[in-house]
């Protein structure tokens, strides 16, 4: 009986040390098999599958398993894949976290690709330098979007004003805006990534920047959404929306103006009863938006790199690359496709195509999630009326000085 | 003398094979605790051993696929000296504290309850357990709206009540945001202490009660002299059980508050999660969370010390 029961115990071990040592990459029966992880969901995942079984379809010898993941779930399973040796040979990846997976060792250097192909100019600056890590290239950018200022067009013409162009205005006119349980101003303070997204652009627009966090530029870029909160023209609320609740707020009418991005587009747009139109975010010393979106990446651990390059390669046709910017609400990375019909036609894209000469990306090198954090931190600090904010951005650029590649 | 040496060895060799025998049966029953052992092994053992080692190491995302280094016990040092640590750790023994005191107490008071007979007594008990069965992520977000500052249920509840005048923003005050949760998470535990406490009640004898009728017991008497000393195993149980759970609670917080506003709501397991999700520390993510095992195994300890102390008496 023992013996019996031992043998069966051995025969199952062998079993699982077997079934856990097969390989799952490599060529089966000479064709390529490559592996891709993403974000996409709903719309885009369909279109994002369509092009790859085009591509299957003209390249018999190659097989692509793309694998879907939740957005907030991707980066985890990047870095457990590389602990685990697990990579794929395909990322898409969100531009923020481009740089610290280069630094990582997790992409592959393609800057001898990128060279040989030569269309890196066609691109516009931020969404190339969000794939750029001390001087290399380690990847190409898939889709954008920028923020801008949505606003209620029945509620403006109400109150009788104008969208507004310059901080002072976008002020007055939120307090106008705002009467019993409408606020004039949305934004996302959320502390999250999303919240320091929503929050850059004012800090570029009065001439700060993180690299140099700590002047009047920040405390100014704060201040005015302290005073929008104290004036009562923006909830306090807005501490915990994320940029999804924002837009939420706008549908529901229970906010004029908000800060969005360029995909709750095809969201609003289904919303027949509201009428919306959206220009640039309005300007202060100068005017600045914030890119968004993904690029594409090959690992440093892949096999077939040079089938990967080419699949990346196939996606950036034009053709291929409008279905998919389409479905996702992105615009193109590139100046040469932004011309077409589809984003210059419609007048609310083009407020977004047009800014994407100027959108800048959060590259701020590898550390970028940490600086975030504290980022995230100082606008709760003076949001929540716990500290006054010349100190608390003080505090912040201190704390993220040593993250700040020099 | 022959024939005693003769028995001696008989003896002897009935001796060994009985060994032989006793022997091969001790294997067979090591290898019957072969899988469970295999089992603690891999997804017990080997985890939380690497999870130690690596708070000894500095591992973070960016050195993930390179060599790290051993740092000693720098990661403890730098865990204990920051302020967001005491000040999670604090929030993690109010969080605690508070939420077993009233799961427990009103848990007890429903498990009472539901201890008489009444008519609709086991629809209403399987009502209850409903808060317990709803995912957390559901629950997290309907806390998270009941308490929102401008639409929220509670404000607009207190101000028709008259309590408040002007609507407070429970998850973004300092002095709010960790009380919201605690409430949120009182309101899950409640069934579950219920429950088990129930089942304990259900299962002391009613002949003590009835003796103790007829010497003339009050009922405070009995829940005291009676109900109490007879429930103490299944309490003891049920708290430490409690307590492990609920310092372990990370959705609630992620949901509701995130931790903020600046960390007034941080509790050890969400900040061990920031330190190894939003910063990329792994290690100290890790030291963190030895630190909180190691914190339970003394709760655990202090229970053990209990029951053997119950059953010595």
């Amino acid at each position: 009986m023992a013996k019996k029961l031992s043998g069966f115990l051995i025969f199952l071990s062998l079993v699982l040390i077997l079934s856990s040592c097969e390989s799952a990459e490599g060529k089966q029966d000479g064709k390529i098999k490559l592996t891709w992880w993403d974000y996409y969901g709903s719309e885009a995942a369909v279109a994002m599958n369509n092009a790859i079984k085009t591509y299957e379809k003209a390249h018999p010898n190659v097989e692509i398993e793309r694998i879907e993941v939740p957005f907030g779930e991707l980066k985890k399973k990047i870095l457990l894949g590389a602990a685990g040796g697990e990579l794929p040979d395909i990322l898409i990846i969100d531009n923020p976290d481009h740089q610290m997976l280069a630094e990582a060792g997790i992409l592959a250097d393609l800057t001898k690709k990128v060279k040989v192909w030569g269309q890196e100019k066609n691109y516009f600056e931020g969404p190339l330098s969000s794939t750029v890590y001390k001087g290399k290239n380690y990847g190409i950018p898939l889709g954008s979007n920028n923020l801008a200022l949505f606003y209620n067009e029945d509620l403006l013409k109400e109150a009788g004003i104008k969208p507004p162009k310059t901080w002072d205005e976008l002020k007055s006119a939120s307090e106008k805006l705002t009467h019993d349980d409408v606020y004039g101003m949305a934004v996302s303070a959320v502390s999250q990534e999303e919240g320091t997204f929503q929050f850059l652009p004012f800090v570029w627009q009065a001439g700060s920047d993180l690299k140099h966090f700590n002047n009047k530029g920040s405390i100014d870029a704060i201040s005015l959404w302290k005073q929008l909160i104290d004036n009562q023209s923006m909830s306090k609320g807005v501490l915990t929306q994320t940029q999804q609740d924002v837009a939420l707020q706008f549908i529901n009418g229970k906010t004029a103006m908000m800060v969005n991005g360029t995909w709750q587009i095809p969201v609003l747009e289904k919303e027949k009863k509201l009428k919306w139109n959206v220009v640039g975010l309005p300007g202060y010393k100068k005017n600045s938006t914030i890119l968004g979106g993904e690029n594409y990446a090959i690992t440093s651990t892949s096999k077939h790199k040079e089938a990967a390059w080419n699949v990346l390669l196939f996606m950036q046709e034009k053709e291929n690359a409008k279905k998919i910017l389409i479905q996702k609400g992105n615009l193109p990375p590139r100046k040469d496709y932004i011309q077409d019909d589809y984003w210059q036609k419609d007048p609310r894209l083009k407020v977004f195509a047009n800014s994407m000469e100027f959108a800048k990306a959060r590259a701020y090198g590898a550390y970028y999630p940490s600086i975030s954090k504290e980022i995230q931190k100082m606008m709760q600090e003076v949001l929540t009326g716990s500290m006054p904010a010349g100190q608390a951005v003080k505090q912040a650029s201190q704390k993220i000085k040593p993250y700040i590649p020099q | 003398m022959n024939i005693e040496t003769d028995i001696s060895l008989q003896r002897n060799i009935t001796m060994e094979s009985r060994k032989k025998a006793k022997r091969k049966k001790v294997l067979g029953n090591y290898l019957f605790i072969l899988p469970g052992g295999i089992f603690l092994l891999l997804f017990l053992v080997f985890p939380i051993g690497y999870n130690l080692k690596i708070t000894f190491e500095d591992l973070t995302a960016l050195n993930i696929l390179k060599d790290q280094s051993f740092v000693g016990l720098e990661n403890y040092a730098t865990v204990l000296k920051d302020k967001i640590f005491l000040l999670s750790l604090k929030n993690s023994v109010i969080f605690t504290g508070l939420c077993i005191f009233f799961q427990f107490t009103i848990g007890f008071a429903f498990a009472l309850f539901f201890n008489k007979k009444f008519p609709g007594r086991n629809v209403m008990r399987a009502l209850i357990l409903i808060a317990w069965m709803i995912p957390l992520v559901i629950t997290g977000t309907l806390f998270k709206w009941m308490f929102a500052g401008d639409h929220g249920i509670i404000n607009h509840l207190f101000m028709w009540l008259g309590l408040i005048d002007q609507p407070i923003h429970w998850l973004i005050n300092d002095h709010t945001s960790l009380y919201s949760t605690i409430i949120a998470n009182i309101w899950i535990g409640i069934p579950f202490n219920m429950i088990i406490l129930l089942a304990g009640l259900q299962s002391l004898p009613e002949e003590t009660y009835e003796a103790a009728k007829v010497d003339g017991a009050g009922k405070v008497r009995q829940f005291f002299s009676i109900t109490l000393p007879l429930m103490k195993p299944t309490i003891l149980t049920l708290l430490v059980l409690g307590i492990i759970y609920t310092f372990k609670v990370f959705d609630i917080i992620l949901i509701m508050t995130g931790g903020g506003p600046v960390n007034s709501s941080t509790v050890l397991p969400f900040y061990s999660y920031e330190m190894a999700f939003t910063n990329y520390n792994f290690s100290l993510g890790a030291t963190v969370n030895t630190i909180m095992l190691g914190l339970l195994i003394l709760v655990a300890l202090v229970y053990l010390w209990l029951v053997r102390k119950e059953e010595n008496v």
